[in-house]
């Protein structure tokens, strides 16, 4: 049997990533994707390691700045950058429609 | 006649003495980008606004050693009214309305910025072609990559049409691309800069740093990029120093180990031979040169795939087709704006990393996974860290070949992570690594060496990497005839 994932489980993750597949390109990620998580697997044969986890190199205490108001972006520029607008703004699409709840 | 071939401190003089005006150098800037188009470094110029600033300097005082010197920035770092893609359709009609700390500390400085690098696609490849703008080639023969992502930083130096580029290292991208051009990239520690207007990949990684054509200019950059900044909140205060104090100082004494994982037969014969002449010359001139074990090198390769994939699949959700960016037309609900947008913004190895990582953070995967790298990672930190105890600086080479052909096949979705495996444990343990390129294969395609410092510790890397730089005086110009400062 060919290594790869089952097109139900290609489906699975590109629904976790919020992205639309072709038939071509799910036939593609079957394989591909399948390469990788394989790979990722190889996790498991390591041994020997403590349980302390490192989150990210950065050791200095956590220094918050001052809760003082300073500038702030203009609306209308940060607008210009959304694909749709109207007035101060930004217009998106039907989020709950009839019939399918919430 | 031409100035920017010259060394900085050349240069300088002449700006000072008003010998020569900034224009000057923003006219051959363009003049040297325009002859290499065809490497296809950039993905937006800066020509009307680099041209009205640098008139603007003439006015005021030559205060500092990189006034007036143009530069170029990768195009993942933002730039205000500038054109900022990350070298993807997502973002190909995206201006940014503020500037990165990067980018306002040069303008603090009166650099100028020539234009936008091109790169792999948010950063993800390790060869360019993943770019939405087509591939920047290397230098030295076009037919090859310039490696990722930074590829355009690489490029542009590597053409000598400027002096300094930024880019940016998750796992290897700028030391790779530098390696594979034959120029001088360094990885600063992570912190050392702050990231703040940097588009995130993988938040625990990603660091800015500066891509020159020798180790002075990278020093003398670095002393203009780092510092707190409150945007960052990972961003270190360090007490102030000059990243060029120790040049040209005597490396007699300097203790040096060389992880035997990274001289292995991963390696091409060329390039450990190359690197094993290099330590010769090392150990000749008095420093202590030893071989070591450092546990889990090899599988950095692992971790990195499960850090940076997770925190990519994160970061990556907020190009949502709302608020910036490209965006699916007439969409009938939130859902098929979401799901189409990002179906047509995002490139084939962006879609595939965000995929893979959505799967390696949802639910208890989250456990069996992301978790277990951190864990394996603060044990490779530790790793390192006890080689530290012993020993001043690591090295080893930068990558497993030299550049391969821009036609080789794209098909094997490990290659590009394979391409960093010897780069990726210094993102890891968020140390500071430099490319320094310490020779020629026999198609004479560089050769570059890795040096790897403890935290913090960058003067000690361009102490050691300025010293072989003299010694070795290699052509790196690759179109020829470069007398080497």
């Amino acid at each position: 049997m060919e290594d790869k994932l089952s097109k139900e489980e290609v489906l699975h993750v590109a629904e976790l990533a919020r992205i639309s597949l072709t038939e071509e390109e799910i036939k593609k990620y079957q394989v591909e994707l399948k390469k990788l998580l394989n790979e990722v697997e190889k996790i498991n044969d390591v041994e020997g390691y403590d349980d302390d986890i490192l989150i990210a190199n950065w050791d200095s205490n956590a220094e918050l700045r001052k809760d003082v108001a300073g500038d702030m972006l203009n609306p209308k520029e940060v607008l210009e950058n959304a694909p749709r607008h109207a007035g101060n703004y930004i217009e998106v699409p039907v989020v709950i429609s009839d019939g399918e709840g919430a | 006649m031409r100035y920017l071939n010259k060394s900085i401190t050349e240069i300088h003089e002449l700006l000072k003495s008003k010998a020569i005006k900034p224009i000057d150098l923003v006219e051959e800037a363009f003049e040297n980008i325009e002859n290499n188009k065809e490497y296809n470094a950039y993905i937006t110029l800066n020509k009307e606004e680099a041209i009205k600033q640098a008139k603007e300097l003439e006015s005021k005082e030559v205060d500092n050693l990189l006034f007036g010197l143009p530069i170029a920035i990768k195009d993942n770092i933002v730039t205000k009214g500038l054109l900022t893609t990350c070298g993807s359709h997502m973002l190909d009609n995206f201006i940014p309305i503020y500037d990165a700390t990067v980018v306002e500390k040069i303008k603090a400085n009166n650099m100028i910025i020539v234009g936008k690098t091109n790169m792999d696609q948010f950063g993800m490849g390790s060869s360019s072609r993943t770019s939405y703008f087509g591939s920047p080639k290397n230098p030295w023969d076009k037919t090859k990559i310039a490696g990722g992502s930074s590829g355009g930083s690489a490029t542009t130096i590597s053409c000598r049409d400027v002096l300094f580029a930024l880019g940016s290292d998750t796992g290897g991208s700028i030391r790779q691309p530098s390696s594979y051009t034959g120029i001088v990239g360094m990885k600063p520690t992570y912190g050392r800069i702050s990231r703040y207007g940097l588009v995130a990949f993988a938040s625990s990684l990603d660091q800015i740093g500066p891509l020159t054509k020798n180790v002075y200019e990278n020093a003398v950059i670095l002393n203009a990029l780092v510092g707190k900044d409150e945007k960052d909140l990972t961003s270190a205060r360090k007490e102030e120093e000059d990243f060029t104090r120790l040049i040209g100082e005597d490396i007699k004494g300097m203790k040096i180990a060389v992880p035997n994982y990274l001289m292995s037969d991963i390696v091409s014969p060329e390039i450990i031979t190359k690197i094993k002449e290099t330590i010769k010359m090392l150990e000749e001139n008095g420093a202590k040169v030893d071989y070591v074990d450092v546990k889990y090198l090899d599988k950095a390769m692992t971790l990195y795939q499960i850090i940076a994939m997770g925190e990519a699949s994160s970061n990556l959700a907020r190009f949502d087709g709302i608020r910036y960016g490209h965006s699916k037309e007439n969409p009938k609900d939130i859902q098929e704006l979401y799901f189409e947008t990002r179906a047509e913004g995002f490139g084939e190895e962006v879609k595939r990393r965000i995929m893979v990582g959505s799967y390696l953070l949802s639910g208890e995967n989250a456990k069996i996974y992301y978790d277990k790298a951190l864990s394996i990672r603060d044990d490779m930190k530790k790793e390192f860290i006890n080689v530290f105890k012993n020993y001043d600086l690591i090295i080893g080479p930068t990558t497993t070949t030299t550049a391969y052909n821009l036609d080789d096949p794209m098909d094997d979705p490990l290659k590009s992570f394979m391409d960093d495996v010897l780069v990726i444990p210094a993102n890891m343990a968020g140390l500071p690594g430099l490319n320094l390129p310490v020779g020629f294969d026999k198609s004479h395609m560089p050769i570059g060496m890795h040096i790897i410092g403890n935290a913090f510790e960058e003067a000690k890397i361009y102490k050691l990497a300025s010293f072989i730089e003299k010694e070795l005086n290699l052509d790196l110009n690759p179109f020829g005839g470069e007398n080497n400062e």
